[in-house]
């Protein structure tokens, strides 16, 4: 039962950096390795903005939409400057542009914050925890799960409900025939791609306390981010959702069952599902 | 023309390699014999990459590999047999990437092998972290340089800089091996089916084999420069199979050229100068790094080789200048 919920929480702070990613994949075919830079920028400019000991929920919950913000705009400056100019060359050439890009963040956040290493403390009323059926559970595990959760409807909502999900598709399927159909293709990019990117900014606000910050934070992160992407299906936030769930209870087992080895069976894990289903469990999605 | 100018400044790196520590201090001569591993580890990945077409993310986990068996060989005191050792640690990665190569070519290629690769090298640097035998987090510490015999001549390579000069021969020979096997028959069949897997298939030829087999020997150098690397180093710790090293043989060779068979070297020496003149620059390192390669994807996909041999085309033959500026526009230059 404890495994449950530790493995949830790692989920969904996984699916929280992950969603972006698949998103970006999803709009544009570029697996970005600067993901995790931007989810480390967002935890910076958060932590600039609730300081060691953050007053409330509300305060860290607004420290994060504002990183959710800066990290939008930072991506809609790198979708203009480099991802457009990438989208049509060999992937290769796209996974090396984004991992320029990636040096380039870590090492402005070197300049801009140090290298000491920064933590934050989770903000009162999330701090403790709670009982559940006689088992004690901390509140900010809660708040990680619940926060996943949400993000989690919202896109889906965007995604498979609302209008703007058809929208997007219908870009990335065939950006030259929406363009005679009167959407406006390079302002649908720049939003879809911005607003991925500030699911990073989010992520790593949200993700902030009970975190060591060190500008080597979004290496750890990214490659989790990626398993996930890759087993969920690359494009595929249904996916990824399911994946980070698996992954979570997966890692959360290994704890339990090897504490001397954290972290390996994930790799095991995510092996055996790359050659089990090498399209993802549900398949790649164009969005 | 192109050739001969090519050639002497390739004699002429090489010499100022070998006469390195003659008038530089120990720590540049340190730093030209990491980039002298790492641009044959560099190498070897683009054996793989430019030649049959698939990415690897994980050939620092082969380099590590590498780099255990002979840290491990020479801790239990087999240090007489050093050719052997070396020989032995080149098998091991070839073994072992033999066997990824079974169960994972066939059902992926492209960002898939990538991820897939990328995992099962960290899954070895966690592991190795955590395994008390080879020293848990902390590696194993004071390899010894043995002692190199062939024949009835002995040299100690502990002594001074008879490392350094061991390492030139023996990256200059893994060079040549790459060299011989990327220029000769194997290699072009291998172009082949990077350009055109169904033809190549049509043709008669056994796509699965070829690109398995080059993944075997893309890995057995990979491991073989991590064998040379350990008693260098003399420290080998898992993080020297990390996600950096990893990626390291991709930046090179993007940097310095795919297309072309000394792109990742060149790339390396780069590489390599950039870091060092910049070493004192905490954070403005990465921004310089990292700009200088989106310059490169962005501006000269072909890369340094490729930018040079059509600076060199336009230079000498004025009639056939639409073709070297067509060469440059070509992501790949075939």
């Amino acid at each position: 039962m404890f495994t449950l919920v530790n493995g949830l929480t790692t989920g969904m702070a996984v699916f929280l950096v992950a969603a972006g990613l698949t998103l970006v994949f999803g709009i544009m075919r570029i697996l970005n390795f600067a993901h995790g830079a931007f989810f480390m920028i967002g935890a910076y400019v958060a932590s600039t903005l609730v300081g060691s000991a953050p007053r409330s929920v509300l305060a860290l919950v607004a420290a994060a939409v504002v990183a959710a913000l800066v990290v939008g705009v930072l991506g809609i400056v790198v979708q203009r400057f480099v991802l457009r100019r990438i989208q049509h060359v060999d992937e290769h050439y796209m996974l090396i542009a984004t991992f320029a890009v990636m040096l380039v963040c870590v090492g402005f956040v070197k300049l801009i914050w140090g290298l000491e290493f920064l933590s934050v403390d989770p903000p009162p009323g999330i701090d403790t925890g709670v009982e559940i059926f006689s088992l004690f559970v901390p509140s900010f595990s809660l708040f990680i799960i619940s926060s996943g959760v949400v993000v989690f409807l919202v896109l889906d909502f965007v995604i498979h409900r609302a209008w703007t999900g058809k929208m997007i598709t219908a870009i990335a399927r065939d950006g030259w025939m929406a363009e005679l159909l009167g959407i406006n293709v390079p302002a649908g990019i720049m939003a879809a791609v911005g607003g991925s990117f500030a699911l990073a900014g989010l992520a790593g606000g949200l993700l902030l306390p009970n975190q060591t910050l060190s500008p080597a934070l979004g290496d750890t992160f990214l490659l989790l981010a990626f398993i996930t992407v890759v087993i969920g299906g690359l494009g595929n936030v249904r996916g990824a959702f399911i994946a980070a769930i698996l992954l979570g209870l997966i890692d959360g087992l290994n704890t339990m069952l090897l504490p001397a080895y954290p972290g390996v069976a994930v790799y095991v894990g995510m092996v055996a599902f790359l050659l089990l289903w090498p399209n993802g469990i549900l398949g790649e999605s164009r969005l | 023309m192109n050739r001969t100018l090519s050639g002497l400044l390739l004699i002429f790196a090489g010499a100022a390699l070998v006469l390195l520590p003659l008038w530089a201090n120990s720590g540049l001569v340190f730093l030209a014999g990491t980039t002298m591993v790492v641009g044959v580890f560099a190498l070897s990945w683009n054996l793989l990459f430019g030649y049959a077409g698939l990415a690897s993310f994980g050939s620092g986990g082969l380099f590590s590999i590498g780099a255990y068996t002979m840290a491990v060989m020479l801790r239990g005191g087999f240090e007489g047999q050093f050719l052997l050792l070396i020989a032995l640690s080149t098998l091991a990665g070839g073994a072992v990437a033999l066997a990824i190569g079974i169960v994972a070519l066939r059902r992926s290629t492209g960002i898939f092998l990538a991820i897939l690769t990328l995992a099962l090298a960290e899954l070895l640097r966690i592991t190795l972290a955590k395994i008390h035998w080879v020293g848990a987090e902390d590696g194993i510490p004071n390899i010894v340089r043995p002692n190199f015999s062939i024949g009835l001549a002995t040299v100690d390579l502990g002594r001074g800089n008879h490392y350094y000069w061991f390492l030139c021969i023996a990256c200059a020979l893994l060079v040549a091996l790459s060299w011989w096997i990327a220029h000769g028959r194997f290699g072009r069949t291998l172009r082949t089916i990077r350009l055109d897997i169904e033809r190549a298939a049509f043709m008669g030829v056994d796509t699965h084999r070829y690109r398995l087999v080059a993944f075997t020997i893309s890995g057995a150098i990979a491991a073989c420069a991590g064998a040379l690397f350990a008693p260098w180093a003399q420290i080998v710790t898992p993080d020297i199979g990390n996600m950096m090293r990893s990626t390291q043989p991709i930046l090179f060779t993007l940097l310095g050229g795919a297309s072309s068979f000394w792109g990742p070297m060149i790339g390396a020496f780069l590489f390599s100068a950039i870091e060092f003149s910049t070493r004192t620059l905490v954070g403005i390192q990465e921004i310089i790094t990292g700009s200088i390669l989106l310059g490169v994807v962005l501006l000269f996909p072909t890369g340094v080789a490729g930018a040079w041999n059509a600076l060199i085309a336009r230079l000498t033959a004025r009639p056939r200048r639409d073709e070297a500026t067509s060469a440059a526009l070509q992501p790949v230059k075939e």
